[in-house]
């Protein structure tokens, strides 16, 4: 049996192409979506992390769902530094924008320097600070992988500015611009997304968090060690969008499995009287189906995560997306692979079992 | 004789929009174990419907067929599969083998399915039936590498591999040239002879009718002489 399997699949290598590669796109997308939002949620995660504050401040119920909506009035700055245990304050404020390779969305941010370069440490390595509304900088990951230097343009607000410098290390967004200028491209003048606070002794963030919670009751204060443990990696839209993935790529694997099979079968009616002839009964052949099916959705999965790995390692030289791949997820794919090409093939499966003998022996 | 084979009163009648069509009108036949009997008629008297009933592939209308014992009239579809796969050995006209597989493959394919998966074919009744059908050098070839008369060949080995009570054949030299159809025949005689295989075969040929001990003669859906 497992002869006719490899041989039918051997005989008609179009109908297994075909077939091979609706799976394998089936596994692609799994693979290639989920490596996405894991990379990029964990690339931003680590950023976020790493800006030096302990603390942020801001609007509550706005802070974890990056927007271009600036809510919260800077002079609270002037108020949080009077908070006992605060060092030091920055606002920041938030323009989204798509991503300039098309994919994904992009954060720019308006600091002020000055304060921002205390707190999070990122220095300029090459050219200056931006100083009027058509300068931003931009950060050494973002400098290499858009081939970006001192002088190049950059579309910021669908409008081109030029790169005024490079910081480094990589910290919160990639493009930062003044703060002041964009509050004027929003028409939003005193205000920002959020505000970052550095404590005078971090062992003790918990205690400035709460005094600031007492002091300016209604607003959201986090701790940025806390982003990425359960509630940063909630970005609305996420679960959403990687279970559509799912159910797109179970149905196109499926759909390309059943049509395969059906053609097949239908091709191959003489051969299913033959078997009833020799006395297979509906379970055997039924398996002979789903065996070529599960064979041919096996290669697919193998054939997806290959071309999975390559369209990361592209994608990552090519643009500034960051791809991470996890085992679940591999695993996952792959069992949905071969889960749709057995779903597909059952239909198809079970009408050869039930043709009638007689008739399909006649079958020209 | 101990048959092996025998139909009581055995009726079928097809329905064709609403028109019936009385294939078989009360067949009583009995096939002893070991013989090799022939069937000749006209085209339509309802040889081809008589063999499908009696391997099992279709359910008559009415009536008994006693297979080595079980009445297949009764069963149910599985069952019948099963028993067709314990006792019935096919040879149709058009040889129907796998393409895609070798003559061994074929043989290997009936093997499997007879034997629910495991090996039980000795390899001694293996050898004898690929030496009495000469097939030992073309056990590598797949089927459009083989004559008609190699394919008939190896489809006769496919049908007898598992030693089954009965091989039924619908014309099996139909699609032979004269010198083919006399191989084939003096191989299903030696297979009747040497290994007391039961054999039941349609043939619109005398000649070939006379290589069977027995010809029983059918006309508009029932048996009107034996010779
Ligand atoms: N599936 C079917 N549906 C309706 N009528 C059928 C069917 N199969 C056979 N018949 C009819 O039953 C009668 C017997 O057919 P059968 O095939 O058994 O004849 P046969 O003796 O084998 O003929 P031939 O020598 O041409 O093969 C014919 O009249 C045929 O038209
Ligand atoms: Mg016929």
């Amino acid at each position: 049996m497992d002869n006719l399997v490899t041989s039918n699949i051997r005989q008609r290598p179009t109908r297994t192409l075909l077939s091979v590669a609706g799976v394998a796109l089936g596994v692609v997308l799994i693979v290639l979506n989920t490596g996405l939002v894991e990379g990029m949620l964990n690339d931003r995660i680590r950023r976020e992390r790493g800006v030096g504050a302990e603390i942020r401040f801001g609007r509550s119920g706005a802070m974890l769902s990056p927007s271009s909506s600036n809510p919260v009035d800077v002079r609270y700055g002037d108020q949080l530094m009077k908070i006992e245990g605060v060092k030091l304050v920055s606002p920041v404020g938030y323009y989204i924008q798509s991503g300039n390779s098309g994919l994904g969305m992009e954060i720019v941010e308006g600091v002020e320097f000055d304060s921002y370069s205390t707190i999070t440490g990122a220095k300029i390595v090459e050219g200056r600070a931006p100083q009027t509304d058509q300068e931003v900088m931009i950060d050494e990951f973002k400098a290499l992988h858009n081939k970006l230097s001192v002088g190049s343009d950059i579309q910021v607000f669908g409008e081109t500015k030029k790169v005024a410098g490079i910081y480094s290390p990589q910290v919160g967004s990639r493009i930062k611009m003044p703060l002041s200028a964009l509050q004027s491209a929003l028409s939003a003048d005193g205000k920002c997304f959020e505000i970052l606070v550095k404590v005078t002794d971090p062992d003790k963030q918990d205690d400035v968090r709460k005094r600031i919670l007492d002091k300016l009751p209604g607003n959201e204060v986090l701790l940025t060690r806390d982003i990425g443990v359960g509630v940063g990696r909630e970005i609305p839209g996420i679960k959403g969008f990687v279970r559509a993935v799912l159910v797109l790529s179970v149905i196109v694997s499926a759909l390309v499995i059943l049509l395969a099979m059906y053609t097949t079968i239908t091709e191959r009616t003489r051969e299913i009287g033959i078997l009833k002839s020799l006395g297979a009964s509906k379970g055997f052949i039924i398996g002979v189906i789903e065996k070529e099916a599960l064979t041919i959705s096996l290669i697919g999965v193998l054939v997806g995560l290959v071309i999975s790995m390559i369209a990361a390692w592209v994608l990552e030289r090519a643009t500034t997306l960051q791809l991470e791949f996890t085992w679940s997820w591999i695993l996952r794919a792959g069992l949905i692979g071969l889960g749709a090409g057995a779903l597909g093939a059952l239909y198809p499966a079970i009408r050869a079992a039930n043709k009638d003998a007689v008739q399909a022996l006649s079958y020209e | 004789m101990d048959a092996i084979l025998k139909t009581e009163n055995l009726v079928m009648t097809y329905r064709v929009g609403k028109v019936d069509v009385n294939a078989l009108r009360g067949v009583n036949l009995s096939v002893g174990r070991g013989e090799f009997v022939s069937i000749m008629g006209p085209s339509g008297c309802g040889k081809s419907t008589m063999l499908h009933i009696l391997g099992g592939l279709l359910k008559p209308t009415s009536g008994k067929v006693i297979v080595d014992g079980e009445d297949m009239a009764d069963m149910t579809d599985a069952q019948r599969t099963d028993t067709r796969r314990r006792k019935i050995g096919f040879v149709f006209q058009r040889f129907n083998l796998f393409p895609t597989l070798t003559a061994e493959g074929n043989l290997q394919l009936a093997e499997q399915i007879h034997g629910k998966g495991k090996k039980i074919v000795d390899e001694e009744t293996r050898r004898e039936v690929l030496r009495l059908l000469r097939l030992e050098n073309k056990m590598r070839h797949k089927p459009l590498e083989l004559s008609g008369g190699e394919q008939q060949r190896v489809a006769i080995a496919r049908a007898i591999i598992n030693r089954p009570a009965i091989i039924l054949a619908d014309e099996p030299t139909g699609n032979l040239d004269s010198e083919n159809s006399e191989i084939v025949l003096e191989m299903l005689q030696k297979l009747n002879r040497e290994l007391n295989q039961t054999i039941v075969m349609i043939t619109h040929n005398p000649e070939a009718a006379a290589v069977a001990a027995r010809t029983v003669h059918m006309r508009d859906g029932m048996i009107v002489g034996e010779e």
